[in-house]
């Protein structure tokens, strides 16, 4: 339609430059138009002085129509015209690049994508594009490849780079007369997109890419797992929540299973009701952790019997169960039922170890768990443990040996200005976590507001004392909590949130204040006194590197006492919590890689992040990585520190084939070993191609926009023998198109005449 | 009518149910002996952190010997002084934070035991349990309960204590407890198992009753090595603080009963 009535393409106009060819001034037409206007106006002032029927404003509104057809004319006079630069025929060289990857084999409506780039090619694309321009084709996977023919797609390339092979073939422009490139593709790019450095170099060589859009732009039976988020690292025998995203079109309503599977056992599924089309479904499936070890997971929907595409209903994962078992140390103030049944929930968990210190008499100390067999940091004396004998640690380095720390009944002031600082270093540098019980000397009461921990606490402390109180109180998840998997007491959602409600009230309760920005309500308590104002009970947050937790009650207890013995839901309250505690601590080296499973993908980024005995950077270390592939080959990649990051190394490293790989980093200062420190990645081969197979119209579109180009369907590909003549790339020359003759203007000449005839009919006036 | 009595129906569930399920209050109940009676204290009505059961039990048919002082009141012997004494020297020894009164206690089918994990039970010799009571003791010790016994002596007063005691765990073993068990170290270390007299050696100067003449300190322990019921057999501490005042009575006598009672609380509290 724009073409019918502006007589050349809309490319044309956003290439061209628009002129006047008759060499008049411009104020010449603009004085025109006013004199036109003023003689206009007096004359049909004259004529219509007399008449009872023109009155003022219908004089104005044909006066303003005639003044309009005049603009018209004079504007013709002028010569309007479009100046475009063109391809000069035979001496410039056209790229068509065609998308040989193997999601070209879908098949859309009886043909699929690759027959259908056949079919526009052949239907006469190619011929016309020959017969004035040098062609080259290209195919297009990871990279571009010159072909002679089009029988030398093949279709079964694992990936597609769209970005890669646009600036691959973009070089080429550097030395040959490049004047356009045609991209056929369903735009189904494994990187994400074209990033903008390749946009940018294709926009300076003024390269215009047409692109053709080949295959649906939404599939009508299909499910596509779009990602599957786990943690990549665990605590044996932890309750770990895979949370899987994904999306259909076709089955609004219907009911599917995802499954987790390890090799071939299933580790956990969970029915879903599907969402509404198109929508990005997210659904978390909880399992266990299991023993230490590399898991492979594979997240997966059952495929439907008529599903268009069942390659993309199932994802792999990694997740590296560490053996390790970290250690919190629990300070408590007073001897407690809280004490006891805390430590009770938690002496089967075969992940936490758990030493304490109990103050049972005003200048007595009880400790457990400590000098645990083999710990060669606190040789016993005489048959006596010296471990923390004298209380809470007051060396950094006993104290940041812990993983995390819970602080009972306990005031802040029993801790020394030195001690009260290494906890907030604890979890400031050291990256641990630390838990704060509610007590009769706990939080606003024990003085921790006015401590320099106040600073990590999730909450602001009530500026008052009294905030521990005997009332009972009934507990509530909060939003935040029925996601959390530290509350997630019952597997399915629905029951979990029930479960909480029936749990018996707490004993006792204690204000924790406001939570601060960034803090995380999870479960609120709602006394059974008192007008029941609900108040936070469990609140989590970040801090630097660590993370801390309020549970403002000693009186959880009750949960194992006034509930069946099957019952374990206090138990798995108390784990879950400690975990998190915990889970997250780092060690004195920390490895990792952005990805851990490479899909299609051959370059790997390691990197590790080595901290001294106190956890301060260690920029001087020598750090290398071991790397041992599934057939037992093994290579050492020495890491460099990272120039904007203290203590961080990093290296680049090309996986020689698909398949797992362990990568154990070592961090030495000399003949001293700071740490060590394993993960795991896996590279996948042919596995990208089976996602996002729809047609990335927007991709296209946004491609061609940007360069200058169009975007056709493969029905009007025709057309771009015709269009792809105008370029700036390339050898060119301009050429003017006239644009007088275009049937817009003689409509609109039309239109204002027909206008003033039928105003002037309606007012009787003819 | 059929919506009042719908109503009241309900109101009715729902009273019964919070009776169930909420702890009962506060009942001072009156002393059976003179020597033991005792006021309120003034903050009898402060809440605390730690609450001592006093196990309320049906006394057996089994002929006490002191009748006009127990009799089927046997759960009350040195109630209520002995408990508040308790309760005094465990504040001033130690971080618990108790309440100055204790909690009577009842294997009645309710839920009210549970809210008090320690309980202690007197003149056990005495009592007698029925299946539902034995299986709710049961239950109770299971779930984190500990029960202290203590004040009875001699083998037939054992005999009757057992018989209530195989109810509620006819397999497990009642063992000696080893001198090298926290609960002799958690907080005083009492290497020796010395005899705790009751009052009556105030008078007869003899440090036994019947023939109980070895004091056992015995245990019943859970499937992790921990004492749940913690058995002193022909000891009376309970006499012995309850008359710790008196100077009549001695006083490393009374001192070891505190002592003892200390460490029994807090192992109670730390396993």
């Amino acid at each position: 339609m724009f073409e019918f009535l502006f007589k050349y393409p809309l490319s044309i106009y956003r290439q061209g430059t628009f002129i006047f060819l008759a060499g008049w001034p411009l104020w010449l037409m603009g004085l025109g138009v006013l004199a036109a206007a003023g003689v206009l106006g007096f004359l049909i002032w004259r004529q219509s002085s007399g008449s009872a029927r023109m009155g003022v404003v219908r004089r104005t509104s044909v006066w303003v129509l005639q003044t309009a057809l005049a603009a018209l004319l004079l504007f013709l006079l002028w010569h309007p015209a479009l100046s475009v630069s063109t391809l000069k025929p035979q001496q410039n060289i056209v790229a068509v690049v065609v998308d040989d990857s193997t999601s070209m084999t879908t098949n859309d409506e009886n043909s699929t994508r690759k027959e259908a780039a056949e079919k526009v090619l052949n239907g006469g694309l190619l011929k016309a594009l020959q017969e004035k321009f040098q062609v080259r084709l290209y195919k297009m996977s990871d990279h571009a490849e010159r072909i002679d023919k089009l029988d030398q797609l093949t279709a079964n390339a694992t990936a597609t780079h769209i970005g890669d092979t646009l600036k691959q073939v973009a070089a080429d422009a550097s030395s040959l007369p490049i004047g356009a490139m045609i991209l056929l593709s369903d735009g189904a790019d494994n990187t994400g997109g074209v990033d903008l450095e390749t946009l940018s170099e294709i926009r300076r060589q003024r390269i215009p890419v047409h692109t053709i859009g080949l295959g649906r732009e939404t599939m009508s039976h299909d499910i596509e797992i779009s990602n599957v988020d786990v943690a990549s690292r665990a605590l044996p025998e932890s309750r770990l929540g895979a949370t899987v995203s994904f999306h259909q079109h076709g089955y609004t309503g219907q009911k599917a299973k995802i499954t987790l599977k390890e090799g071939s056992k299933i580790v956990a599924s969970q029915d879903v009701t599907l969402k509404a089309e198109g929508t990005e479904q997210v659904e978390t499936v909880l399992f266990n952790a299991g023993d230490a070890g590399v898991k492979t997971l594979e997240a997966a929907i059952e495929p439907f019997l008529n599903e268009e595409n069942v390659r993309n209903n199932r994802v792999t994962r990694l997740v590296n169960v560490d053996s390790r078992k970290p250690r919190l140390l629990y300070l408590e103030g007073e001897p407690r039922w809280e004490f006891k049944f805390l430590k009770r929930a938690v002496e089967d968990d075969k992940t936490l170890d758990v030493a304490s210190i109990l103050r049972t008499a005003p200048n007595k100390l009880y400790r457990q768990g400590v000098c645990r067999p083999g710990d060669t940091a606190h040789p016993q004396v005489n048959g006596k443990c010296t471990e923390m004998e004298d209380g809470f640690p007051s060396k950094v380095e006993d104290l940041f040996a812990f993983d995390g720390i819970i602080f009972g009944s306990v005031d802040a002031p029993y801790l020394t200005k030195n001690q009260q600082d290494m906890v907030k270093q604890f979890v400031d540098r050291r990256g641990g976590g630390v838990l704060f019980l509610g007590g009769k000397d706990s939080l606003a009461d024990g003085g921790w507001a006015k401590s320099v921990d106040a600073d990590i606490l999730p909450t602001v402390l009530p500026d008052r004392k009294n905030t521990y109180s005997f009332v009972g109180a009934d507990v509530e998840l909060t939003p935040a909590g029925q996601d959390s998997l530290i509350t997630r007491i019952e597997e399915d959602p629905a029951k979990n949130i029930e479960r909480w409600k029936k749990l018996p009230y707490i004993r006792t309760f204690q204000d924790p204040g406001e939570p601060k920005l960034g803090a995380v309500v999870l479960a609120n308590f709602i006394p059974k006194e008192g007008g029941g104002v609900k108040r936070p009970l469990l609140v989590t947050m970040n801090y630097g590197r660590g993370r801390t937790a309020i549970f403002a009650t000693g009186g959880s207890w009750r949960w194992q006492m006034l509930q069946p013995l099957a019952d374990m839901s206090h138990e798995m309250f108390y784990r879950q919590l400690l975990r998190w505690v915990v889970g997250d601590t780092p060690r004195h080296i920390t490895g990792s890689t952005p990805k851990s499973l490479l899909a299609d993908e051959s370059h790997v980024k390691l990197r590790a992040e080595v901290r001294d005995k106190t956890y301060l950077p260690a920029s001087d270390a020598v750090v290398e990585a071991h790397i041992t592939g599934e057939g037992g080959q093994q290579e050492t990649v020495n890491m460099t520190p990272e120039p904007l990051e203290q203590g961080v190394y990093g290296a680049d490293w090309t996986t020689p084939q698909a398949g797992s790989y362990i990568v154990e980093v070592v961090a030495k200062r000399g003949t001293e070993e700071i740490g060590r420190d394993t993960f795991t990645f896996r590279r996948e081969d042919g596995i990208a191609e089976n996602f996002h197979v729809e047609q990335n119209r927007d991709l296209l579109q946004k491609l061609s926009a940007e360069t200058g180009g169009s975007y056709y369907k493969p029905a009007d590909a025709q057309k771009l023998g015709k269009d792809i003549n105008y370029s700036q790339a390339g050898i060119t020359v301009r050429e003017t198109r006239d644009l007088w003759d275009m049937p817009a203007i003689f409509l609109l000449f039309l239109g204002i005449r027909a206008a003033e005839w039928l105003l002037r009919r309606r007012w009787g006036v003819i | 009518m059929r919506l009042r009595a719908a109503v009241f129906f309900i109101l009715g569930g729902l009273l019964t149910w919070g009776i169930l399920y909420a702890q009962k209050p506060f009942i001072d109940y009156p002393s059976t002996e003179e020597h033991a009676e005792a006021a309120l204290p003034p903050d009898w009505e402060r809440d605390a952190e730690w609450t001592r059961g006093r196990l309320k039990y049906t006394s057996s048919t089994f002929e006490h010997p002191y009748p006009n002082n127990t009799g089927r009141y046997g759960w009350r012997t040195d109630y209520p002084l002995g408990d508040r004494h308790t309760l005094q020297g465990l504040m001033r020894l130690t971080r618990v934070d108790a309440k100055s009164v204790e909690q009577v206690v009842e294997l009645d089918n309710s839920s009210d035991i549970y809210n008090w994990p320690f309980v202690y039970g007197v003149e056990v010799g005495h009592w007698s349990l029925n299946d539902e009571e034995a299986d709710q003791m049961r239950d109770y010790l299971l779930r984190g309960g500990f029960f202290m016994t203590d004040d009875f002596h001699g083998t037939q007063e054992w005999d009757v204590f057992m018989e209530g005691m195989r109810k509620v765990f006819p397999r497990r073993p009642v063992v000696d407890i080893d001198n090298k068990d926290e609960i002799f170290h958690v907080i005083y270390d009492i290497d020796q198992r010395s005899r705790i007299p009751g009052a009556q050696f105030i008078y007869s100067g003899i440090p036994w009753e019947f023939d109980g003449f070895e004091p056992k300190f015995r245990a019943i322990y859970d499937d992790k090595g921990r004492i749940m019921v913690g058995i002193c057999h022909n000891v009376d501490m309970g006499d012995a603080i309850e008359w710790s005042d008196d100077p009549r009575y001695p006083e490393n006598y009374a001192s070891l009963a505190y002592r003892v009672s200390a460490n029994y609380v807090m192992y109670d509290l730390t396993h």
